[in-house]
């Protein structure tokens, strides 16, 4: 803490020197506000900076161990090849491997298997997450899609859903499906209870519970574990594609295959480097997304979720057009004797719920 | 159940009293000394957790009071204790919320009927910050109202009545999300949703216990204004002496472990600011008396 300053803030402290026997040396460790502090904010060119310092020295390091001619390489060019031996076959690589349409194609497949763990995965997490009985019933199943080896899976997927697309597609969708019950329903179950307790006081029924309450909370929770499992899930489309069935298969898995048996061997390295490329542009664009869907978590103008309220104000508008107008008696009675709804009247009837 | 004078109500044959701006009863009255129509009555109420086991605790035992209804005007009705006495779970009680409803013996009934489950009718107002985080100010106050049916016209033109009469700026506020309000403004929102759904009994569960001091008073003036048009029952439970006093017409002292009902005090309603009226010596000498015979509960266990 800072001494008390004199009341004249112009006129220096007086300089009263110390006792004898009190020490005067500073007090604590300046162990803040160094490069090596604990926790320490970091600028965010500092970060980019830094990123790109590890880059520049991952290659450098390749470089180093595969330079020079072929006998004086530290690594010989048959089990690594050289940086610029890799990047020459990129050429190759885009147009004759056709490396921009592989990219799309295991990503429409993980897109799909995904999207399918997820339509079916959420409402079934969330209704395991609301009751108790249910999430006990589906347990066995969780544990054993949580616990299956995937690798075995592969083959009996080949028997179930034949050599075409759907193979690969349902595949994504059982390795992943577990997770992403298990994981909506553990969001349900984080939001407190008192939220339910309020929302029963103002005279919700269950399923306003459940879906105006229970979900809405949760809902950030569970896309931010989907987000991590949408990595899992690239994972393993490499997986089920490195398992080359048919001739045309595609996909990045099938590329690595192919350039594994026929060469050249620099186009599974450049395979390598594309792939957490392609992972980082996904993540950000679901980050953006995520951002964007929950201001109330993460601030922004949230332009979707604001887009998600319209949609459901023009469903409430379709509902009120169509279905009969249920006012509740107090409101309408209040409304007709007062006009301008202020409180100072009795309501004339019971109140709702009562 | 025990309907006899029992060695465990140690108030029996305390004698009326006045003392400052309120006065003491010479015992809890039960139902049947009211003749009026109940707006709750608790009839030798007892809940005890996990019944039978070794680890069984008793929480609130043998209560019986009852709270008139006022036609047109409600009373305010404050239960006060020290923690842990089982001041909550009266109030959750009638709310009708697990786990403490069901009362393991007794009977709760509000306005004549037992209560089987939470309701609009009986709204609650909690001590924790309960705002939907992911609705808006205006959205969390209309809530009910949505649950209802009411269109969202009509439901927000009300809403935004209501947010205007806890203090809050519709302009301004109504928009906002709760992780931008203050503890005092979310409390605001938090009273104007329940209040918007008129309801017949209004449980208030140390609602301002996590304000600062002076927000805390502002918030009391607000509620006194709020509630004279209500025409609402009020329980709120507190464990500020000051707080119960100056907000109360009627004081319910608890004594804890198990919880049971030591006194009922009747208390001149507000009729200035808190600041003011809680300098008021009478207004200090009956918070003194409350605060020593909660000591000597306290200190006779």
């Amino acid at each position: 803490m800072a001494d008390k300053q004199p009341a004249d803030p112009a006129s220096p402290a007086p300089q009263v020197p110390p006792a004898a026997g009190v020490d005067v040396a500073p007090r604590g460790r300046d162990n803040q506000g160094t490069w090596f502090s604990i926790r320490q904010p970091t600028q965010p060119w500092q970060a980019v900076l830094l990123g790109i310092v590890c880059i520049v020295f991952c290659f450098g390091l390749w470089w180093l161990v595969t330079a020079g001619e072929a006998e004086q390489r530290i690594l010989t060019s048959d089990k690594v090849p050289s940086p610029q031996e890799t990047f020459g076959t990129l050429h190759d690589l885009w147009f004759n491997r056709a490396l921009m349409r592989n990219i799309i194609v295991t990503l429409q497949r993980v897109v799909l298997g995904f999207g399918l763990a997820i339509v079916i995965g959420v409402p079934v997490g969330i209704l395991a997450g609301c009751f108790t009985r249910f999430a006990a019933f589906l347990s066995p199943l969780i544990i054993f899609g949580r616990n299956i080896p995937l690798a075995a899976l592969i083959p009996l997927t080949i028997f179930i859903f034949g050599i075409g697309e759907l193979r690969t597609v349902m595949f994504i969708f059982i390795a992943c499906v577990a997770f992403v019950v298990a994981d909506a329903a553990q969001s349900i179950l984080d939001v407190d209870t008192r939220y339910i307790d309020t929302a029963y006081t103002l005279g919700a029924h269950r399923r306003h519970v459940i879906l105006k309450v229970l979900t809405p909370l949760a809902m950030p929770a569970i896309f931010n574990s989907l987000r991590l499992l949408f990595g899992l899930a690239f994972g393993y489309i490499m997986l089920a594609e490195l398992f080359v069935v048919g001739g045309e298969d595609g996909g990045l898995g099938y590329l690595i295959s192919v350039s594994q048996r026929r060469g050249p061997r620099e186009h599974i390295y450049l395979i390598i480097l594309a792939i957490p490329l392609v992972a980082l542009a996904i993540d950000r664009l679901l980050y953006h997304i995520q951002r964007s869907l929950f201001p109330y978590r993460y601030g922004g103008p949230g332009y979707l979720n604001n887009g998600l309220k319209w949609l459901l104000h023009r469903w409430d508008d379709i509902k009120v057009a169509v279905l009969p107008s249920h006012l509740p008696a107090w409101l309408t009675a209040e409304r007709l004797t007062n006009g301008n709804a202020s409180s100072d009247t009795k309501p004339t009837d019971t109140p709702p719920g009562a | 159940m025990n309907n006899s004078t029992s060695p465990t109500q140690p108030d029996e044959t305390a004698p009326s009293q006045e003392v400052g701006i309120g006065h003491v009863l010479p015992h809890v009255r039960r139902p049947e000394e009211i003749p009026r129509t109940q707006a709750v009555q608790f009839r030798n109420v007892t809940k005890t957790y996990n019944a039978g086991q070794a680890n069984a605790f008793t929480a609130i035992e043998n209560i019986t009071f009852a709270v008139e209804d006022l036609p047109d005007k409600g009373e305010f009705v404050c239960v006060l204790g020290p923690s842990g006495c089982g001041k909550s779970t009266i109030l959750r009680l009638i709310a009708g919320l697990q786990p403490q409803h069901p009362a393991t013996s007794g009977e709760v009934l509000v306005l004549g009927a037992p209560v089987l489950g939470p309701g609009p009718d009986r709204g609650m107002v909690f001590q924790d910050y309960t705002s939907f985080d992911h609705r808006t100010v205006l959205e969390n106050v209309t809530f009910g109202l949505e649950c209802q049916g009411v269109p969202r016209r009509q439901r927000y033109e009300l809403g935004r009545e209501w947010i205007n009469k806890v203090g809050l700026n519709v302009q301004t506020d109504q928009h906002k999300y709760p992780h931008e309000l203050s503890g005092g403004m979310r409390q605001r929102v938090a009273i104007a949703r329940t209040l918007i759904l008129r309801p017949r009994i209004i449980l208030m569960d140390e609602p301002f216990g996590a304000l600062d001091p002076l927000t805390r008073l502002n918030m009391q003036d607000l509620l006194v204004s709020l509630w004279r048009t209500a025409q609402a029952t009020v329980f709120f439970v507190t464990h500020s002496i000051e707080e119960a006093v100056y907000l109360g017409d009627r004081v319910y002292i608890l004594s804890s472990s198990p919880g049971r009902l030591v006194k009922e005090m009747e208390v001149a309603p507000p009729d200035r600011p808190a600041t003011a009226m809680q300098r008021d010596p009478r207004f200090q000498e009956t918070v003194y008396y409350i605060r020593d015979l909660i000591f000597q509960l306290e200190k006779s266990k």
